[in-house]
């Protein structure tokens, strides 16, 4: 029995590394290869031995698939390929390609920069490992071999995000990654056609949350920057090179413009001219209002926003300031924070989650006395901000995903054990489908329905067409033929076509039935009122009367004889072929009813 | 324990207790699993757990608690197992009766919880932390947790089986351990109830119909063999050998693969080196059971052994190379090329996996080329070893690929069917045929070897991947073909490859794919610095585009191309190979690269360019390159002043590492074990030290060095501060603090860097004197900065005071905050 086995090795009831494995039909493929921020040792990545225990990692694995290009979903890639030991292809789309290396690089030197980290990859192996990638284009079908394919679809997200639909024969499996079904600043929303896959793997982030507008999270930003600057503070925003950065850009660039403002704006990270240039290499994945405007006005090209110098962290008056990395645990944007700290007129304001070991995590609990080397005391005076602007679909998202792909099974990842439950039962209530939640290296087990393929001859579609009736797309017809199988193929042929393909003489089969009547006459009599009857039914036919007293109706034989104990009961005698099965049945149904009384 | 810890342990394991109080942050638990860990290894339980009576009241609280969070129910097991370590501490929580209640039926067990797989997970790792002595046995054995154990080997999840399967090795071993020391007679009744007890499971497991259950006992005999190496286990072999055999005759072999491993974990076992126990016989027949596919791990496994018999070994060595020798047989018209397998019968088996579909085909042609390519480097590999009809395998399988292939029968033509473009075989060939450059292979086969590798460089339909591994393996080719020719000149046939090669890598530097030039770019620099001196090679350089073209990449729209291309045209240049797109032979075209190669670390928007721009300055430094010997000060002080205000940290530490290498050059090596030792340099005479400090000086060194020793980045700092301790010591002997310290342009100086210790680096360091950097030097506490840099710069951040409060902390943010991700 064909089956989908699928394993979550992390995103199984929790949001850390993504790491799902797919089992479909015998392919293997690995959806995300994510890594765990909050673990400074082997734990920050998802346990492989599972895998390798299964022999060597590139047999057993088909592909890896990357859905888009945050660390937890494609952190773990470098570690996996070129340490563990994965020399397969890797897949993901043409914009995650580009810009997950300047993610694992700058994660890189922010580990190596903090030291104490151990088993790390390098600069070298990012890149070896991004050789391996195979970039791949929306709705564009890739054959991974001869039986596996795989297609992405947009997700909104981040830039390059994609849902990914693996088929194996006639078996699906569709995994969105993350996705946002509302439009944002910059992107647009997730789509997805109505392809029935066997499974939705699904992301349930925010399983139960309906998620207030993103424009008053951004109006609150705007108007807290605002604020700052304009009392004479300085502004820090933590961020991690791409992603989030990008979006607060433009969003504080757009709004600089708008307002006319001169107070400065610095990136102090030297990646955002390339960040940049790949979100305008890219424009095609944006959203249509930056697409529409991209001829006047390219929303990556910032006006306001500057190359950060380290000096300009001591000048005097407002200046707002991105720093990496973003979660204030390593370099400059915790050297500047260092500095801004004191002073309560400045704000620093953190736009993503932040792990515990870090003072992102600090700040954000509420500590404001933060121990420093050397038995120094930082003081937190400056305001300290949590915005979130991850984009995730809330469950209305969810449902309305799960609405339009039509799956004949969800299953939940990328959540919380106790939204996932809820979301769960919600889905198998209106969807009326199995909805699954498995736990970190638990496996869900589904069967499908095997589907052969069979191939159709010309002529009996021919022959079928004949008949006058055209095919219409989505009204189903049944089809007679004959079923042969020659070199491992099916194919369904005519049975005039089979039996000379396969050298055969035909048989014939004849149906045989007696119907006793009760009439007096003599046989002959009989057969006579039997054949003026069916002549005046069966005005189509050809109904004949044959010297030797039978009666003919296209194949189907009729004679009359005299019942052995009762003279006054007539049995007849009919027969038919097969190719008159149903003008045989009916005439022997209407026989059985009885001849209408002749005219005495 | 810390005390500040102990301060902090009350509130915590209140919060924790308190089941409103959701710990949304798993990793805060596991730290503090981690740090409990380190605490009981250092010190005794009891007596930490009699100083914080809190954590005993968590773990009875925990117990009483219907509605605690899973999270927390299965750190409370956990750490009942790291205290219960100790046998004293076991007694102790013994008495309390919180042991049973936790671990036995009556605990978790029983509730709704154990669902949870992360409860499952918390009891069998308790467990494993538990049973460290005997008391813990007696204990195991009265809650009945062996049972449950047994169960769990089939849980739904795959970390709690696979716990589970390792839990009972752990008791296994602790049981037998036990136990008088010099028994190792056969299972019996001398053996403990316990151990007998999982022997006895494990018995039934092989016997049972299920797969499953037979892979559950077969992965426990596994690490078993695995992990003990007393001489019990060969008892237990010799009694479940017969069994292990008894699976061989069943069809199909159930769990083939758990299988292999617990023979080539048996077999590598120091117990098992000098007996039998009829150990050969089974693996003998195990190899001759499985399908092909099945039987390659096991096959390479035994050929890694070094005591092993001769007929096994040849038997292994046989079922890996039958895929080759059916290829070979295939080409078998192919003039000259010796069989792998000469005499034996063709094995159907093998015949039928091939032909039977695509992906077997395709999979058991990867597996062998790796397991084969394993092999080839190990000393124990089999001997003699058929290189020549293994490179013959290894061409024909690329032929096939590539569809230039004749073949002769019809597992030929189906070969060639089956394998056309396949990218999953080229990739395995390549690795192998690279490898198998080591050996020493007869001419004509070397030359088919390098006819079907420009074949693939030349093709169009290599892809990327294919590409680089041709690349790979082209190089060891030529590497070593220059090796077996013996003298310092080329051969002629690797001559007449260099021709051919060239234009190709010209093609291939050209390609529209970033990973195709970038691959190119790195093969011209393995080769060039391999071969810069050959003059073959030189002239078949010169008179190529090749030079011209890396140049233009240093142009190349992906940082990673003109990384490797200022690597390439580094090394070429280097090797007096270089040329300017203007004019190759002029000198002024050499200043032209230097300007160039500062052009790029000035501008380039990418790390990696300017990080290879540093890498090659430094070698050049090193070597002595023409352009830096010119004016080696000039350029010192034009490549300090360029990077020293680099936004990229490595750059920058990349640029103390030239400082280094010029303080070397001017004042003598430091230790080459220990670049940065500061016991051991020998001091410079006085009158020469001022000369180089004022060198130092005039090159601005020292205002970049001093800068750095105070850069955010940890690592640059840590450099900078090896480098000052060098030169400090290198100096000691002119330098007198007491008499210079006093001087206003010292003052300064330190004036100036107290501000750029606390982050103010806006400054410059202005003109020094050789007498103020002295006096710098010795009033700077560079031990104290060194020890301190040599910690990670979050460790404040994740000691264990901070861990708990920020756990403390966090209950009474919001939970969005912390439920969030990216």
């Amino acid at each position: 029995m064909p089956e989908i086995r699928v394993t979550p090795l992390g995103a199984g009831q929790d949001v850390g590394r993504s790491c799902i494995l797919v089992s479909i039909a015998g392919k293997n493929v690995m959806l995300d290869c994510g890594m765990h921020m909050g673990f400074n040792d082997d734990r920050r990545f998802p346990d492989f031995s599972y895998i390798t225990q299964n022999g060597r990692l590139t047999d057993f694995l088909d592909c890896v698939i990357i859905s888009h290009f945050h660390l937890d979903h494609c952190g773990a890639l470098p570690y996996f390929s070129e340490m563990v030991g994965y020399d397969g292809p890797i897949y993901m789309t043409h914009p995650t390609q580009a810009i997950c290396p300047i993610l694992l690089e700058d994660y890189r030197k922010i580990a190596v920069d903090k030291k104490g980290e151990a088993n790390f990859f390098t600069s070298q192996m990012i890149k070896d490992c991004m050789k391996k990638v195979v970039a791949v284009h929306l709705h564009q079908t890739v054959q991974v071999d001869d039986e596996l394919e795989i297609k992405a679809y947009y997700a909104g997200h981040v830039l390059g995000a994609a849902m990914f639909q693996i088929k194996v024969g006639s078996e699906s499996v569709v995994y969105t990654g993350d996705y946002n079904m509302t439009p944002d600043r910059h992107l647009g929303a997730a789509w997805i056609d109505k392809c029935r896959p066997n499974l939705l793997i699904t992301e349930s982030t925010y399983a139960t949350t309906i998620r207030d507008s993103k424009r008053c999270r951004e109006r609150d930003f705007l108007k807290k920057v605002h604020e700052t600057v304009e009392r004479g503070g300085k502004v820090l925003i933590p961020v991690f090179a791409l992603g989030r950065a990008q979006e607060l850009c433009i969003l504080l660039e757009t709004f600089w413009e708008r307002m006319n403002l001169k107070v400065p704006i610095y990136f102090s990270t030297g990646l955002t001219e390339k960040a940049n240039h790949y979100y305008k290499l890219f424009i095609t994945w944006t959203n249509q209002k930056i697409r529409k405007t991209f001829v006047q006005r390219n929303m990556f090209e910032f006006k306001h926003i500057k190359a950060f110098d380290r000096a300009f962290a001591d000048n005097p008056g407002p200046m707002v300031v991105f720093a990496t990395p973003g979660m204030l645990h390593a370099g400059q944007s915790l050297q500047i924070f260092r500095k801004w700290a004191g002073n309560e007129k400045n704000m620093v304001i953190m736009p993503g989650y932040c792990v515990q070991g870090t003072v992102g995590h600090k700040i954000l609990s509420g500590q404001r006395k933060l121990e420093m080397e050397g038995r120094q005391v930082l003081e937190v005076k400056m305001q300290v901000e949590y915005m979130s602007f991850s984009a995730h679909a809330d469950a209305k998202g969810i449902m309305q995903l799960v609405g339009q792909a039509e799956p004949e099974s969800v299953l939940l990842v990328h959540g919380e054990a106790k939204k996932m439950e809820f979301l769960k039962q919600k889905i198998e209530q209106e969807f009326r489908v199995n909805c699954y939640m498995p736990a970190n290296g638990e496996t869900v087990t589904l069967p499908t329905s095997p589907s052969i393929p069979v191939g159709i001859s010309l002529g009996l579609l021919k022959q079928e067409m004949a008949q006058g009736l055209l095919p219409e797309a989505k009204k189903p017809r049944l089809l007679h033929g004959t079923l042969i199988m020659k070199d491992s193929n099916l194919r369904l042929v005519s049975s005039e076509q089979a039996l000379k393909e396969l050298g055969l003489a035909e048989h014939q089969l004849r149906f045989t039935c007696r119907v006793h009547l009760h009439d007096t006459r003599k046989e002959q009599e009989t057969a006579m009122r039997v054949h003026s009857h069916l002549k005046s039914i069966l005005k189509d036919h050809c109904v004949q009367h044959l010297p030797d007293g039978s009666v003919t109706v296209e194949s189907i034989l009729i004679q009359a004889a005299a019942h052995s104990e009762d003279p006054g009961t007539k049995v007849l005698l009919v027969s038919w072929t097969y190719q008159d099965e149903e003008l045989g049945s009916y005439l022997t149904s209407l026989l059985k009813k009885g001849l209408p009384q002749a005219p005495s | 324990m810390d005390p500040e810890c102990s301060r902090l342990l009350p509130a915590l394991c209140a919060v924790l207790a308190d089941p409103r109080q959701p710990v949304v942050d798993d990793t805060c638990l596991e730290k503090l699993l981690d740090w409990f860990k380190t605490v009981t290894e250092a010190e005794s339980s009891l007596l930490m757990l009699q100083e914080n009576p809190c954590l005993v009241e968590l773990l009875s609280h925990v117990l009483k608690l219907q509605d605690v969070s899973s999270r927390v129910l299965s750190f409370s097991l956990r750490l009942a197992g790291i205290f219960a370590a100790q046998e004293n501490c076991f007694q102790y929580l013994q008495q309390g009766e919180l042991l049973p209640g936790l671990f036995g039926e009556a605990g978790p067990l029983s509730r709704a919880a154990w669902t949870v797989p992360t409860v499952r997970s918390g009891w069998i790792q308790g467990l494993c932390s538990l049973a460290q002595h005997p008391s813990a046995l007696h204990f195991l054995a009265d809650h009945g947790a062996i049972d449950t154990i047994f169960s769990l080997q089939g849980d739904s999840s795959l970390f709690v089986a696979s716990a589970a399967s390792q839990l009972l090795v752990h008791i296994l071993a602790l049981s037998m351990c036990s136990r008088a020391k010099g028994h190792s007679g056969p299972v019996g009744g001398d053996w403990p109830a316990c151990a007998q007890k999982i022997v006895g499971h494990i018995e039934e497991s092989l016997h049972s119909a299920t797969t499953p259950q037979v892979t559950q006992a077969l992965n426990v005999l596994t690490t078993t063999f695995g992990r003990c190496h007393s001489p019990w286990t060969e008892a237990l072999w010799t009694r479940l050998n017969p069994l292990v055999a008894c699976l061989l005759e069943r069809d199909p072999i159930p769990a083939a693969h758990s299988l292999v491993d617990l023979l080539l974990s048996v077999v590598r076992a120091p117990v098992f080196s000098s007996s039998d126990c009829g150990l050969w016989e089974t693996v003998a027949r195990t190899l001759s059971c499985l399908s092909p596919t099945q039987a390659g791990p096991l096959a390479v496994g035994i050929l890694k052994l070094q005591h092993c018999p001769q007929e096994l070994r040849a038997q292994a060595f046989g079922v890996l190379l039958q895929p080759l020798d059916c290829v070979l047989k295939a080409m078998a018209q192919a003039p000259g090329l010796p069989g792998l397998l000469d005499g034996a019968a063709g094995d159907s088996m093998m015949e039928d996996t091939l032909l039977s579909s695509k992906s077997a085909c395709v999979g058991l042609l990867c597996r062998t080329l790796a397991h084969l390519e394993e092999l080839q480097p190990l000393p124990q590999r089999p001997s003699p070893w058929p290189q020549a009809p293994l490179l013959g395998a290894a061409v024909t399988i690329l032929r096939f690929c590539d569809g230039s292939a004749v073949p002769a029968s019809s597992m030929g033509n189906h070969l060639c069917g089956t394998l056309a473009g396949c990218v999953r075989v080229q990739r395995a060939a390549l690795d192998f045929l690279g490898m198998l450059s080591q050996g020493t292979s007869p001419q004509e086969l070397v030359t088919q070897v390098f006819a079907v590798l420009l074949e693939y460089l030349k093709s169009p339909d290599s892809s990327p991947t294919v590409l680089k591994k041709a690349f790979q393996a082209m190089l060891r080719w030529l590497l070593s073909s220059a090796k077996t020719a013996g003298c310092s000149d080329l051969s002629r046939h690797t001559v007449l490859v260099l021709r051919e090669l060239f234009p190709v890598l010209q093609k291939r530097l050209c390609s529209p794919c970033w990973e195709v030039r970038d691959s190119a770019l790195e093969f011209l620099t393995h080769l060039s610095r391999n071969w810069g001196g050959q003059a073959d090679f030189r002239h078949a350089l010169l008179g190529s585009e090749v030079p011209k073209l890396a140049w233009q990449l240093l142009q190349d729209p992906e940082g990673y191309v003109r990384a490797s291309a200022v690597t390439a045209v580094g090394q070429l240049s280097s090797r007096g190979l270089h040329a300017s797109p203007t004019s190759p032979e002029h000198p002024e075209a050499q200043q032209g690269l230097l300007s160039e190669f500062l052009h790029i670390l000035s501008e380039d928007s990418e790390g990696f360019p300017r990080r290879a721009v540093m890498q090659v300055f430094t070698e050049w430094l090193r070597d002595g390159h023409a352009d830096v010997a010119h004016d080696t000060e000039q350029f010192v002080a034009t490549v300090l002043q360029v990077m020293s205000q680099d936004l990229d940290w490595e750059v920058r530490a990349q640029g103390l590492e030239l400082a280094l290498v010029f303080l070397a050059q001017i004042l003598g090596q430091p230790d080459p074990h220990c670049p940065y030792a500061v016991a051991l340099p020998k001091a410079a005479p006085p009158g020469l030290l001022t000369e180089v400090l004022q060198t130092l000086c005039r090159v601005r060194l020292f205002e970049f060095v001093f800068r750095a020793l105070f850069d955010c980045d940890r690592p640059v700092a840590q450099k900078s501060c090896d480098l000052l301790l060098f030169l400090r010591d290198k100096t000691a002997p002119c330098s007198h603090p007491q008499e210079a310290g006093g001087s206003p342009d010292s003052a300064s100086m330190e004036a100036t860097l107290q501000r750029w210790r606390a982050g103010e680096q806006g400054q410059p360091l202005g003109d020094l004197e050789p007498e103020a950097v002295l006096a710098i030097l010795g009033s700077i506490d560079l031990e104290g900065l060194q020890g301190m840099l040599a910690k990670s710069s979050d460790h404040m951040e994740r000691s264990p005071q901070s861990l708990l409060k920020d756990m403390l902390a966090t209950v009474h943010v919001l939970e969005e905050n912390e439920a969030d991700c990216y």
